[in-house]
């Protein structure tokens, strides 16, 4: 058995590289819907009784696009979301998780252009152990809520 | 019918915490007991590992009795896949002590209906009560393993009550 010994020297030439390439491509603004910090523990805000009051955390920059060109009837469409890996690490040191993959969790969805998404899967693109881009499969919602865009 | 389904939520919830209490989760910055209603959450590609959900199907009305008796399906459905520890070889074990607790969540199979829509909550005229659970075979989709029980409740329309 054998593993890498080589000195990988860290620079985030591939951060700065991603953040630059997806605000070059349409970089827009994505808001996961996060749970207030003090979440409701009575009983109504666990029988749908009160509202949950999502507030918009944004993300910029993001590239949204969508996967596959045609329509299945009666299957939602499906969405890629590009998320700049600097936005996504500041945000989860500003709201001390754990991990990203902690934020994504606790996202009750994403809003891009007033449109509400369902995250369906979440994975990573890296360059010498850090991660520069998030990539999230997202299904439409069938709410057709109009979403506010964070500020 | 919404007073009965709170009930029966609300009552298993209750009991989960003296049955296991070590059965929890955190859901909307919230740690509580394990258990969720799906329709009063918000949509999931998954369902969440080692929690019981509740899922509301059917609904049957018999109106042949001085008060509608109404009769709801709830679907319980969990999934796990064991612990870290022993690398997922303990699913079928997690799987069983999971279907162990239901079963005693389940008993006594009554409740008082309440009125959640107040606070503090309302009691009401009636009980609400439910069947034997019966478990679907248990089945596999990769290393998740889950099952469904199915219990239906019933409970009287009381008069003013929608």
């Amino acid at each position: 058995m054998s593993w890498d010994t080589s000195t990988q020297n860290f620079d985030d030439h591939a951060l700065r590289m991603a953040n630059a390439l997806l605000r070059a491509n349409g970089g827009t603004t994505a808001s996961l819907q996060m749970p207030p910090a003090a979440g409701d523990t009575t009983d109504a805000g666990q029988l749908g009784l009160n509202a949950p009051n999502f507030q918009s955390l944004p993300l910029s920059p993001a590239v949204f696009r969508r996967l596959r060109p045609t329509m299945s009837e009666g299957q939602p469409a499906k969405y890629e979301l590009l998320i700049s890996g600097v936005a996504v690490q500041a945000t989860v040191s500003e709201l001390q998780l754990s991990s990203a993959d902690a934020l994504f969790s606790m996202a009750a969805g994403v809003a891009v252009g007033g449109k509400l998404f369902l995250i369906e899967a979440v994975s990573v693109s890296e360059s010498l152990g850090a991660v520069f881009m998030y990539r999230l499969l997202l299904r439409e919602s069938t709410s057709e809520w109009q979403m506010q865009q964070g500020q | 019918m919404q007073n009965a389904k709170d009930t029966f939520y609300i009552t298993l919830r209750n009991r989960l915490t003296t049955v296991n209490p070590d059965r929890t989760m955190s859901l909307r910055a919230v740690m509580r007991p394990g258990i969720l209603v799906e329709e009063a959450e918000t949509p999931v590609a998954e369902l969440p590992l080692d929690v019981f959900v509740l899922r509301w199907t059917k609904l049957a009305v018999d109106t042949q009795l001085p008060l509608i008796l109404m009769q709801m399906t709830c679907e319980i459905h969990y999934v796990t896949v064991g612990t870290q520890g022993n690398a997922g070889l303990d699913r079928g074990r997690a799987l069983e002590a999971m279907d162990d607790e239901l079963l005693q969540l389940l008993c006594p199979a009554s409740a008082i209906k309440m009125n959640y829509t107040q606070t503090p909550a309302a009691q009401m005229g009636t009980s609400i009560f439910w069947s034997q659970a019966i478990l679907a075979p248990a089945t596999t989709v990769r290393e998740r393993i889950g099952r469904v029980a199915t219990v239906n409740v019933f409970a009287f329309q009381e008069q003013g009550e929608q």
